[in-house]
């Protein structure tokens, strides 16, 4: 309870720090904040023009197939990059003055946030104009946006505090994130991996949250419900874990940086 | 969790039993290669800055923290503001409380000073409005009028720390910590920034000060710790401390 007191008097600091993060990314380029959808769709078009040539794939709609999955997984790997170093590059702030720590990684992953929401908006032009239309089972989007939110809170709340001790975490992530791009079904269907190697493909959180992203935008399903249930217990219990682990690590933030 | 019974709401900084020990690396490993490579490399030494300190600041002092550089009185404010935790003991703070640590800490050079006093009051956990209703006095008592929709890098360095400092002081905190920072800023702006630290004092405020000018500290603070070798060496009235302090030093 005292961390929501006190994120509610340093509300004018997470705020400007979201702000900061969200304008402060493409300060001085041309088309600025307009960068950070261009960007994604920009990735979008490259697999959309390449893959079908390499992958056998017969997919219909695949640029909407691609964009309803690669735009979250986006949020997913910017907030995680940004975030695993953020306490260290605070660092002189951290040695000076106090405030809550946590607002440092918070920021991060609101700003991500923020971002995504209006990078949905993209999502749903596509999806509009693409000749799929809109189903009721985007209701669920809420939800899976509120699991991937505390997922990757959690993650980077744990990242950025190892990253002050072990200076190597922001490149072992960067490796991993790069792997797991390739281990989640964004470019495929989960359906292409043969059967005896599915169990290893479900161990990873973000392919189910993919999925689901896939079936209210795409597939226009229900999205597995059970699942999804599940996926927001262990949503809650990474961010709750990370939480614990950064407020653990944080009393050595000052020394450290 | 503390109950209820044992928080005492008279005194606004307590510390208690307090140790404070520094790991110094002579080469310290921060990646994994280091880490695994090295492991048996790692010379560190504890070097034990603070010792066993027990001091009960209460609401509405001012004291002054004496000592000779390296003696751990920076570090004693630094555990106050909790920017750092003690290795053994406890400090606990009852109240809002703002410190001074270093001039313009938080300050982006790119931006205004207009820009930068929001970011800076935020920091200390002021809100919009409460920063909105702040703004006249800080720029004012700045006296950076012409300057203040400059970015700060154009700045001088006592420009920079008027802003700092007139931030820091309309922060309302009811603690106030500052460390060795009036030394910038030419005469004029001196005695304007003690003027409002006795206003301060005069408004039951708590304020700690660690510094080396000591005539002025003597009327400001009442009370003066003095800190030698990480341990509590006096702790009493502030001219009686700082005469046997100047005493010692000059022997």
């Amino acid at each position: 309870m005292n961390l929501f007191k006190e994120l509610y008097q340093y509300r004018e600091l997470l705020k400007s720090n979201v702000k900061k993060e969200i304008r402060g990314k493409y300060k001085g380029s041309f088309l600025g904040i307009i960068w950070s959808f261009v960007n994604p769709l920009l990735t979008v078009l490259v697999y959309a023009i390449i893959f079908p040539y390499i992958l056998k794939q017969d997919q219909p709609n695949y640029l909407i197939f691609l964009i309803v999955a690669i735009i979250p997984w986006n949020f997913f790997t910017t907030v995680l990059n940004q975030g695993s170093t953020t306490v260290l590059v605070n660092g002189n702030i951290i040695k000076k003055v106090y405030f809550p720590r946590e607002i440092l990684p918070i920021s991060i992953v609101v700003s991500g946030l923020v971002n995504f929401l209006i990078s949905c908006i993209i999502i749903l032009l596509f999806v509009l104009f693409g000749g799929l239309g809109f189903s009721i089972y985007l209701l669920y989007l809420p939800i899976i946006i509120l699991i991937q939110f505390m997922m990757s809170l959690g993650f980077v709340f744990v990242l950025s505090a190892i990253n002050v001790y072990v200076r190597d975490v922001e490149y072992i992530v960067n490796f991993v994130l790069t792997l797991l791009f390739y281990a989640t079904p964004i470019l495929y269907d989960a359906s292409l991996i043969p059967a005896r190697l599915q169990w290893i493909l479900n161990l990873n959180p973000m392919k189910h949250l993919i999925e689901a992203y896939r079936a209210i935008f795409y597939y226009q399903q229900s999205p597995n419900l059970v699942g999804l249930l599940s996926l927001l217990c262990i949503g809650f219990g990474v961010m709750i874990l990370g939480y614990v682990i950064f407020k653990a690590l944080e009393k050595g933030f000052a020394e450290e940086v | 969790m503390k109950s209820k019974k044992q928080m005492d709401h008279s005194f606004a900084i307590q510390v208690k039993d307090m140790t404070k020990t520094f790991k110094i690396y002579s080469d310290k490993p921060s990646t994994l290669k280091e880490r695994v490579v090295f492991w048996n490399r790692n010379k560190k030494e504890i070097r034990t800055v603070l010792e066993n300190i027990n001091v009960t600041i209460h609401k509405g002092e001012s004291v002054a923290l004496i000592g000779t550089n390296g003696s751990g009185k920076s570090t004693l404010l630094k555990l106050m503001t909790r920017i750092i935790y003690p290795t053994k003991g406890s400090v606990t703070t009852n109240g809002k409380l703002t410190s001074l640590l270093e001039l313009g800490a938080g300050f982006h050079p790119d931006f205004t000073g207009r820009e930068n006093i929001y970011f800076n009051a935020s920091i200390f956990g002021l809100t919009r409005e409460e920063i909105d209703a702040r703004l006249d006095d800080i720029i004012e008592f700045s006296e950076l009028q012409e300057f203040i929709d400059n970015p700060v890098r154009t700045y001088s360095s006592g420009m920079y720390m008027r802003l700092a400092f007139s931030v820091a002081i309309n922060v309302d905190a009811e603690i106030l910590l500052i460390d060795e920072i009036l030394a910038v800023g030419d005469q004029h702006f001196q005695d304007k920034c003690f003027q409002k630290l006795h206003e301060l004092r005069d408004s039951n405020k708590t304020i700690v000060i660690v510094t080396h000018s000591l005539d002025s500290v003597k009327e400001l603070c009442h009370r003066a710790i003095w800190i030698s070798d990480g341990k509590m060496r006096m702790d009493g009235d502030s001219k009686e401390v700082i005469d046997a302090y100047l005493e010692e030093v000059s022997r």
